[in-house]
């Protein structure tokens, strides 16, 4: 019984260190913004209950619904971007591949630089102006006059910001697929060879079932991260043009502190988190069933 | 019994005496001492100010109080422009706020209606100084005739010329254009150099940038922008749809860069200085920073004109120096603005630096008389404006905001001027109404 006891405060002393970041850093943030979503606050005032006011609002906001199908249109274009060209680039990098090295570390470089950072670096890249793209371009005959890449047309905005995230992030589900791919048996590998297989059907035969798991867990990482896109929207072309790019976390930021619309931006925050939870059950239904 | 009976009647009479303190007590302004341009008390000031704003000019000011005040220095800490109403509000919010702080002018009356801002009325309404300084500073720093701040440092916008352009194209270079019919029919024959050259510029991403230099060109054609609260009418006047008008007719006659559509901000500052430019308006800090770039181009500095010929306007915008609530050191955040308004600051700090000054008395001086450009934009001072509104941020400057909706759909598309000017205007209703 002593022993019991001790061994159960132990437990609890070895857990209560996580169990307070956790309640400090999530729960309460999150209690906090459940709250804040029933109040009109604008933090230089003090806060005033407006009870389902502010979702109320969200739903008839016709800006939140435009961004927000706006991020739904990014993310289905980027997301199978993101796994089939990481599932490619792993492939590059399997062992054996001549490529292997030299893939590995241009892909994954970027994945170690800031997303502000490299927003910044692509924004320049595709200024007008100043940038290389079209000087690149120009000089060799491509363009005639300088693209106007950014804030002015939607698609061709969409096609630059999703450009440097790709280049940015693709490294990262290279990386998880590689890990998936050298995690086979090499018997199994071996046992196809025997077979006859060839390399094409062991990829999609042996690599590709073997490894799906990983592809829903890196569809699961991208899905959210593209419904949570901001700064390279932000910085790249503020929802321009004419606030086609304004992405959903972008609408809730602009609310929440240049609008200081606090409670308003918790309601859309809470309605964004609710439809990433749908996307992650689901998701996570799905991983469950392949694993089984 | 007899102690308790004994405690009440001690506790009554503290309550009586806290009460008769209170109704005696003298009022803040008599309590404080005379302000002066030195420290009231030692030990570190803090102070925050933004970074996108006049850096240059914040630091050799802070520089000159340190220097003047080694028992009492400022520490400055620069917050990005775009995150500082937030982070003002999330200090004042959170109890956390510095001592004095710079803020941008236009976002003032926002932080002075919410009382988060110390009244500094009974201090330093009386200043001497205050008579000359900046109108558009002050009218900002003043809510429901009250004081909250003093000027910082300022920022103008004029009519900046490229006299090397001007005098290919066989314009007199002395003589910069006075009305929107001279600036058409010069940006025309400066555009037809070809090449890269354009007779003109307009920043087509950029709400700010627009309200600085497009803004002017209405004001100066009689017509007003903002609504200034619940009720108030924006957009009034025909000079709204003449300077449309006149922007629609720049950009289709080809006379703007087509690469300036793109311009969100980030560049605006280095596009005169490019010298690919006839006419463009910015700001006075464009002085140094075109010479710099650009050291061999010739250029001058004119007044924004209007549709009437000789009229001119211009944005008086800059920061502010405020004390929030909770500054521990009110007396000295005072005195640091004394310290701002006295005549050797305003001369050997403001103004040898090239900045304006911020007391209209100040700007003759030996400096600038030796620098005929910033007198010729310190003029914008006497036709400058500031608007006055508690939405600033949503219904001009944010990139999704109804003023860059509808200069964009003017500047880049074919609809009806008349619907443009209605859509605005309907929306910038809406936001002053919330």
């Amino acid at each position: 019984m002593y022993w019991g006891r001790r061994s159960r405060l132990t437990g609890i002393a070895y857990l209560a260190p996580a169990v307070l970041f956790v309640l400090a850093f999530t729960a309460y943030p999150l209690a906090r913004m459940v709250w804040m979503s029933f109040h009109s606050w604008s933090l230089i005032t003090p806060p005033s209950w407006v009870g389902l006011g502010n979702y109320r609002r969200a739903f008839a906001d016709d800006q939140f619904w435009v961004s927000f199908a706006f991020t739904l249109k990014y993310t289905a274009i980027i997301t199978p971007i993101l796994i089939v060209g990481g599932y490619l680039l792993a492939l590059l990098c399997s062992p054996g591949s001549p490529l292997r090295r030299l893939t590995r570390t241009l892909v994954f470089v970027p994945v170690v630089i800031g997303l502000g950072v490299s927003s910044l670096l692509w924004y320049w890249l595709f200024s007008t102006d100043f940038g290389l793209i079209n000087r690149a371009l120009l000089d060799l005959g491509v363009i005639s006059k300088p693209v106007l890449w950014l804030g002015v047309d939607a698609d061709l905005s969409n096609l630059a910001i999703t450009t440097s995230v790709v280049w940015k992030v693709i490294g990262f589900g290279m990386i998880l697929f590689v890990g998936a791919i050298q995690a086979i048996p090499t018997e199994i590998h071996e046992a196809s060879l025997v077979d006859g297989a060839g390399h094409w059907q062991r990829v999609t035969r042996v690599i590709l079932p073997l490894t799906l798991r990983t592809v829903l867990v890196v569809t699961l990482v991208s899905v959210i991260g593209s419904l949570l896109a901001f700064d390279q929207f932000y910085i790249m072309t503020a929802g321009q043009p004419q606030n086609e790019t304004a992405t959903s976390v972008f609408y809730v930021y602009l609310n929440s502190f240049p609008y200081l619309r606090l409670g308003y931006g918790a309601a859309l925050s809470m309605i964004l988190a609710l439809t990433i939870l749908v996307f992650t059950v689901v998701q996570l239904l799905l991983t469950r069933r392949s694993h089984a | 019994m007899r102690s308790r009976l004994w405690l009440v009647l001690v506790a009554a009479a503290l309550v009586l005496a806290a009460c008769g303190n209170d109704s005696e007590a003298p009022s803040t302004a008599a309590q404080a001492p005379a302000a002066t341009t030195s420290c009231a008390s030692n030990g570190e000031l803090t102070m925050w100010e933004r970074s996108g704003g006049n850096k240059q000019m914040v630091d050799m000011l802070v520089e000159a109080w340190n220097t003047k005040n080694p028992n009492c220095k400022v520490k400055l800490t620069y917050i990005p422009h775009t995150e500082m109403v937030g982070k003002i509000a999330q200090g004042i919010a959170s109890g956390e706020v510095p001592d004095l702080m710079g803020m941008d002018l236009i976002y003032a009356p926002q932080f002075e209606k919410a009382q988060q801002l110390v009244d500094l009325t009974d201090r330093i309404s009386t200043w001497p100084e205050l008579k000359t300084a900046s109108k558009g500073h002050m009218t900002v720093a003043t809510f429901e005739n009250r004081l909250y701040g003093v000027p910082l440092y300022a920022d103008v916008s004029a009519l900046f010329y490229n006299k090397d352009l001007f005098k290919r194209a066989g314009l007199d270079p002395d003589k910069p254009p006075t009305s929107l019919a001279e600036m058409r029919a010069y940006a025309d024959k400066i555009t037809a150099l070809g090449g890269d050259i354009k007779g003109y510029y307009l920043p087509g991403n950029c709400a700010g940038c627009n309200i600085f230099t497009v803004g002017p060109l209405m004001w100066a054609s009689g017509a007003k922008i903002e609504a200034a609260g619940p009720g108030d009418e924006p957009l009034v006047g025909d000079g709204v749809k003449q300077v449309l008008q006149f922007t629609r007719d720049m950009v289709k006659a080809g006379n703007v860069h087509e690469g300036d559509r793109t311009e969100n901000g980030e560049t605006f500052h280095l596009q005169f200085g490019s010298g690919k430019v006839g006419m463009m308006g910015t700001g006075n800090f464009n002085i140094t920073l075109a010479r710099q770039q650009n050291p061999k181009m010739d250029f001058g500095i004119a007044l924004l004109p209007g549709v009437a010929p000789n009229s001119s306007a211009s944005f008086i915008g800059g920061d502010l120096v405020v004390v929030p609530k909770g500054s521990d050191r009110v007396d000295d955040a005072v005195n640091f603005m004394k310290f701002l308004l006295s005549d050797e600051v305003q001369v050997e700090v403001y103004a040898k630096a090239l900045n304006l000054t911020t007391r209209a008395d100040m700007v003759e001086n030996k400096y600038f008389e030796a620098e005929p450009l910033v007198q010729d934009v310190a003029k914008a001072l006497t036709v400058g404006r500031t608007p006055y509104t508690l939405t600033f941020f949503e219904q001009i400057n944010s990139p999704q905001g109804p003023w860059l909706k509808m200069l964009q759909r003017a500047y880049y598309s074919d609809d009806n001027l008349d619907t443009v000017i209605a859509d605005a205007k309907a929306a910038m209703k809406s936001i002053a109404s919330q």
